[in-house]
């Protein structure tokens, strides 16, 4: 029989969960409530003596001091009372580990079908609240309809002794699982069952597949193992092996591209192979500390003698965008698989993020799944749970503000670890599968989670995306199987290792196997949450924290005994085979037997048409714009720009310091609020050997030219990694490309061709300055279809696309962190320099699109007169002449200078006509183009000849000096003071927008 | 490279860092008291359950930060309900040989679940204080500054006047009914409160008391002074470079011709404490 005990704080306690949601609904929806009380509800559905009951209510559920408890209902006032529980099958984590803890304290192992499940109910007080405020706060604030459901109570309506009643969400499939066979009689036969079944098969690839299976030798050896006609097993493995999301076939496409201009026509056969591939390989050739790239689940580069690091990034889009939280969640945990996943397995020190959003106050007549704030704020709430609990720092992140994100918002992750070179003696980032190894599942459970992901990344978002496949992941499970799996491959037991991401064992098996050519699954093996799966639902889901391992039959016994002292669950499903087939049994009957090299040939290639028009043939021109009079108003509003201000908010709720690693904070200077260039960290406790990291992203210069904005956010990454004290000698790239659509459709796209010629000209771009750089990809992943449809005022559809966006991240090895230097302005009386020229590039800049303008010349990249600067920079740094160095990013000089000022929290006096320009005769045009490869650097006045001296023959000049004054205060070109502002009302302003969130 | 526990000199001061289910600040706290001298292991919570290894082997018991379980049903609650259900006696014992327990963030947590803290007049059963969540409803990660409590039979926090050290936490607003926090006051129990940049104390004004604590307390000890509870990290002060002011103050002093203190952090010194207390006995 089940119980339901309800658990609050006692009322005298201030309860901070309760008034976060007053809050939200005031600044959500404007609805004043007066009050807000939880309630946790934990529902036991199992056979307990009330003295079972009783010890686990006092013992576990309810804190004597904070709580008190209720079998019955808890008698808190409201004026309406709204319950929120998960839907049947998604995810509990604290049911799961409710049930550990009785288990532990009552001894006992519940039955099957017992289980604990948790819920919430909330309390809420307020005269003025209407059904319609509640039914607001219950689906668009505390619930989730994808995930959660919920009930709403008025007062009146309260049966103080039934209370909500006894709601058990257990999962109960009246289905009996089978597999189905699919004729495949014709082409459009073929389509119509991948459209209903969501399969997303690309109509290109489906002759392909029925001649596969026609093929008179082929019908032969399956008739052997009793199949004819596919089975939907297999359907589903080759829908999600040849999904855009697995196979790239957007960048291993054929582009046809044609610049208007010019006329010239050129092929482009492989973006992926042209672009990063080739310059990555020739790149490591000449670098001896690029180590393993191209083909593991993340790169892997020389940290020291006998470490290596590895990193890669990702994005989570769709998921995030149907369900913010769990989005993102699944998202951070699920790129912290892949470093684990890598060569025998890393351990994980650090993540990044990048949040793409529309406006947060967004107040307009679209209508998004989720508004941007309510988005953001999940999004933000989901990586750190994520990352904290997984117990890796997040260093890094930025955020981006955009229209065009409305559709679809982009949320990146980024996962480094590290691991020694050598395990047992042998290289640890090899790895190889023999036939007999056995293929073991570790970690979490299968259940409908996540079916159908894959696939629903490669289309655009609708409002018939399958909600199947949003999940939540759980990084508690996880940081148990990372510590389990550490020690696993210490002492040598991991033959190969995996994870289980996107396609489930349909990836991780099927990819592992073509090591060993083939292999064995018995799928009645995988341990399952609920019974009542089909077949291909097993092979399919992805249900998160797992992995994939190839263990060899002597260790297995060592393996599974390691495993379970480390309370993780791992299961034998098969064998690795070199039959050459993929073999799935269920109960000794065949389900699927495909060829292993059926995958990897005879699918057509993508095609793609690329018509490029240069920026003024599209119309795009520099506006006419005569230099504003009142520069002190003008920099304190671009300072309040939401792409300006400050996010301290959601710095310090990511916890960037455990593991003891911590050497340069997301948050430094004076009063530790200003944003550093890049993060640093010490990796190795007893090694004063650093890690340098930085992400950047530049959306807005995409609507001048993606080719500039690939340049541009490939130089600021670079340069944020140079400003803390990195060398240009080493650094490895990561680039994560989200881009819309670019198949053209004469009605649904017809702007395709134009995206795609932006694609060819960013991947142009970024061959083009990586080589220049030396910068090998250690890895990169794309995501396409960053649009949205979104219902307007009248019920009419908006197609809405982003701008195109290429996350960039870099990464570094910092010989001795003791030199690294922060951003803030150190002592009054240092003087300021600039290095680096500035050009009249306020294309696409901040500057221009407070006026809503866009412009024309976008800031370019000259790596030949940039590299110079950063090598003499590097140097300065390394002779320890610097006090701050900080890269001038979005926003340009003006705000950049005010950020040196606010870091140290002294005033600063400048002199505009002292900048080194390239024909720029305007203080606007200095303050606010935003130029590519400059600094501003300050130094000890001692060290002005020798810091000088570095840079002599290249654009560097002092400027002024930080000085014992408020002010902060700008001398025109035209030897007049333009501006001078307190720097205390500087810090204001820029902490205006969100400086009351927490 | 870490060496198992029986590998050790047994002359060492030998300490015991729990790890496992979902705790994350083992190898920083291990390394910490390797500094300060003594021979840490990061010991599996189902080791010392399933007997594989002993807690008489060991001097100082460290309860580590993370999130245990999750943080599910309380911060600390199941981590509690495991070692107290498996391991209570043991502890127990282990206290009474005059041995030293440390709580660190979850390990706190923990403690308090278990009744360790506060441990007036050496009963170490009942829960009578708390740790909540912040009132600032959300998780902080920031630097705070504390004011030790000179009078406190805190061994941790012996020779300490101003420290500053990391917070990280969702759950760390300490909480209890007036009488209880009198006895803590009478007993000197009070080992560390937050304080402001000039050592007043932080009178709960945010972010300075980052969490809304009773009386600005971030660390508690019992009456002997040997098991003790903090909020923050010591762990994560292990070098001068952890420090958020490091590069402001290596350059004020390169300007004194001076150059920046790397000899043990404030952070490691709690550490050394315990270990000099072990050595002493």
């Amino acid at each position: 029989m089940p119980y339901r005990l309800e658990i609050a704080l006692k009322s005298a306690l201030f309860d901070a969960e309760g008034e976060s949601i007053r809050k939200k609904a005031l600044n959500y929806f404007g609805i004043e409530l007066a009050q807000v009380r939880t309630i946790h509800v934990v529902t036991i559905d199992a056979d307990l003596s009330a003295e079972q009951l009783k010890k686990i209510q006092t013992e576990i559920f309810t804190n004597p001091v904070t709580q008190i408890s209720s079998f019955d209902p808890l008698p808190i006032e409201f004026d309406w009372s709204i319950w929120v529980g998960y839907k049947p099958g998604v995810k509990d984590n604290p049911g799961s580990t409710a049930v550990e803890a009785i288990e532990d304290i009552l001894g006992i192992k519940p039955a099957k079908d017992e289980a604990v499940y948790t819920s919430k109910r909330y309390c809420l007080k307020g005269a003025d609240i209407t059904i319609e405020d509640a039914n607001k706060i219950a689906g668009e604030l505390l619930a989730n309809d994808i995930v959660q459901q919920w009930k709403i109570f008025l007062k009146k309506d309260w049966n103080p002794a039934k209370g909500i009643g006894l709601i058990i969400p257990k999962v109960k499939l009246d289905h009996n699982p089978g597999v189905a066979t699919i004729s495949i009689d014709s082409d459009s036969a073929l389509m119509k069952v991948s459209d209903k079944r969501n399969l997303a098969l690309n109509p290109n690839d489906v002759p392909a597949i029925r001649a596969y299976f026609l093929d008179k030798e082929i019908l032969a050896e399956r008739a052997i193992v009793g199949l004819s006609d596919p089975t939907d097993i297999e359907l589903e493995y080759i829908s999600q092996a040849r999904s855009d999301h697995c196979n790239h076939n957007t960048f291993n496409g054929l582009f046809h591209y044609l610049n208007l201009a010019t006329g010239r026509q050129q092929v482009v056969d492989n973006l992926f192979k042209t672009c990063i591939e080739s310059p990555t390989l020739k790149l490591k050739e000449e670098k001896p500390w690029v180590v393993s790239v191209l083909w593991d689940n993340a790169g892997v580069a020389r940290f020291d003698n006998d470490h290596y690091y590895v990193i890669t990034g990702e994005t989570h889009n769709s998921p995030s965008n149907m369900e913010a939280y769990g989005g993102a969640i699944t998202g951070i945990v699920g790129i912290y698989r892949d470093p684990m996943g890598t060569g025998k397995g890393a351990k994980l020190v650090m993540g990044g993020y990048g949040f793409c959003v529309g406006n947060r106050d967004y107040n307009g007549n679209l209508m998004p799944h989720l508004h941007p704030r309510r988005l953001l704020d999940g999004v933000i709430e989901g990586v750190r749970d994520g990352g904290n609990k997984s117990g890796i720092p997040t260093t890094f992140g930025h955020v981006v503000f955009n229209h065009g994100y409305m559709g679809k918002s982009l949320v990146f992750v980024t996962a480094i670890g590290i691991m020694p070179s050598a395990i047992n003696g042998e290289p640890a980032e090899q790895k190889n599968i023999f036939p007999e190894d056995l293929i073991v599942m570790c970690g979490g459970r299968v259940g409908k989670d996540g079916i159908h992901g894959v696939t629903a990344a490669s289309e655009t978002f609708s409002e018939h995306t399958p909600a199947g496949h949003v999940q939540i992941g759980d990084p508690y499970t996880q940081k148990k199987m990372h510590d389990f799996l550490l020690e696993a491959r210490d002492e040598g037991l991991i033959q190969f290792i995996t994870d289980n991401g996107g396609g489930g064992l349909s990836s991780s098996v099927g990819e592992t196997a073509r090591f060993s050519n083939g292999c064995e699954v018995q799928l009645e093996k995988v341990p399952l949450k609920y019974e009542g799966l089909d077949q291909w639902e097993i092979w399919i889901s992805e249900s998160q924290e797992r992995m994939t391992v190839a263990v060899s039959p002597e260790h297995l016994e060592r393996f599974l005994e390691l495993s379970e002292s480390h309370a993780v669950e791992s299961t034998v499903i098969g064998r690795y085979t070199d039959s050459g087939k993929l073999h799935i049994t269920y109960n000794g009957k065949t389900c699927a037997y495909i060829n292993m090299d059926f995958l990897t040939s005879g699918f057509p290639q993508w095609e793609f048409d690329a018509l490029w028009q240069p920026p003024d043939r599209r119309g795009l021109f520099e506006p006419v714009l005569k230099e504003p009079k009142n520069y002190k108003g003008l920099l304190l509003d671009l300072l309040s720009r939401p792409n300006i201000c400050s996010r301290e908010w959601i710095s310090r709720q990511y916890d960037h310091e455990v593991q003891g690693t911590s050497v340069i904070k997301p948050l430094v200077g004076a009063d530790r609020d200003v944003n550093s260039d890049a993060a640093v960290i010490r990796p190795l406790l007893g090694s004063e050997k650093g890690l340098a990291f930085a992400q950047a992203l530049l959306p807005a210069y995409s609507a001048i030219d993606a080719f500039h904005m690939t340049g541009c956010t490939i130089d600021e990454a670079v340069r944020r990694l140079i400003a803390v004290g990195a060398n240009l000698e080493h650094i490895g790239g990561v680039d994560n490309f989200c881009w819309p659509d670019i198949a053209w459709h004469p009605k649904d796209n017809p702007d395709g061709k134009f995206k795609a010629a932006q694609l060819v000209r960013s991947c142009r771009a970024l061959h083009e300055i990586c080589s220049s750089y030396g910068i090998p990809l250690l890895s990169g992943k794309d995501s396409m279809y960053i649009d949205g449809h979104l219902a307007g005022k009248y019920g009419e559809i908006h197609k809405v696309s982003a701008l195109e966006t290429l996350q960039f991240s870099t990464i570094s090895v910092i010989d001795d962190i003791t030199k690294c230097v922060t951003m803030d302005g150190k002592i009054p009386g240092d003087p300021v320099y600039i290095l680096g020229a500035t050009r009249n590039e306020l294309g696409g800049s901040e500057y221009y699109e407070h006026f809503g303008y866009t412009g024309l010349n976008v800031p370019k990249v000259m790596p030949d007169q940039f590299i110079p600067v950063y090598r003499g920079l590097a140097c300065a740094i390394k002779k320890e002449l610097v006090a701050s160095a900080h890269g001038i990013y979005r926003g340009g000089l003006g705000l950049h200078l005010a950020m040196v000022a606010m870091g140290g929290n002294l005033g600063m006096n400048v002199d505009l006509s002292l900048v080194p320009v390239d024909q720029v005769d305007r203080n606007d045009v200095i303050l606010f183009s935003e130029s590519a490869g400059r600094f501003i650097v300050t130094i000890n006045p001692e060290n002005k000849r020798e810091f000088e001296k570095i840079f002599k023959g290249l654009p560097c000049a002092c400027i002024g000096n930080l000085t014992e004054e408020s002010d902060f205060a700008i001398n025109g070109i035209e030897n007049k003071i333009i501006s001078s502002v307190p720097v205390r009302e500087l810090k204001a302003a820029w902490k205006k927008p969100f400086g009351n969130l927490i | 490279m870490e060496k198992a526990f029986w590998e050790f000199d047994m002359s060492n001061v030998r300490v015991l860092v729990l790890a496992g289910y979902g705790l994350n600040c083992d190898h920083e706290t291990a390394y910490a008291f390797e500094l300060a001298g003594a021979c840490a292991s990061r010991v599996h919570i189902n080791s010392l359950v399933d007997g594989s290894i002993s807690l008489e082997d060991f001097q100082i018991m460290v309860f580590t930060g993370g999130f245990s379980w999750g943080d599910d049903h309380g911060a600390g609650v199941i981590q509690a309900v495991r070692m107290k259900t498996n391991l209570g006696d043991k502890i127990h014992k282990f206290v009474e040989k005059g041995n030293l327990v440390l709580g660190i963030c979850n390990g706190f947590q923990t403690l308090v679940n278990l009744g360790l803290l506060p441990g007036f007049e050496g009963n170490y059963k009942t829960r009578s204080v708390a740790l909540t969540f912040n009132d600032c409803g959300n998780f902080q990660d920031q630097w705070v500054f504390l004011k030790a409590n000179p009078e406190s039979p805190c061994v941790f926090t012996r020779d300490f006047d101003r420290i500053e050290l990391p917070v990280r936490h969702g759950e760390g607003k300490f909480y209890s009914d007036r009488s209880t926090i009198k006895h803590l006051v009478d007993n000197n129990q009070i080992a560390l409160q937050y304080a402001m940049p000039d050592g007043r104390f932080a009178n709960c004004e945010f972010p300075f008391n980052p969490n809304g604590s009773v009386d600005d307390i971030a660390g508690i000890c019992d009456s002997t002074g040997r098991i003790f509870g903090l909020m923050p990290h010591p762990e994560a002060f292990n070098h001068w470079t952890n420090h958020p002011d490091w590069t402001r103050n290596k350059e004020k002093m390169k300007r004194r011709r001076g150059s920046v203190d790397s000899g043990l952090t404030d952070g490691i010194r709690m550490f050394q404490n315990a270990v000099d207390f072990i050595c002493s006995k």
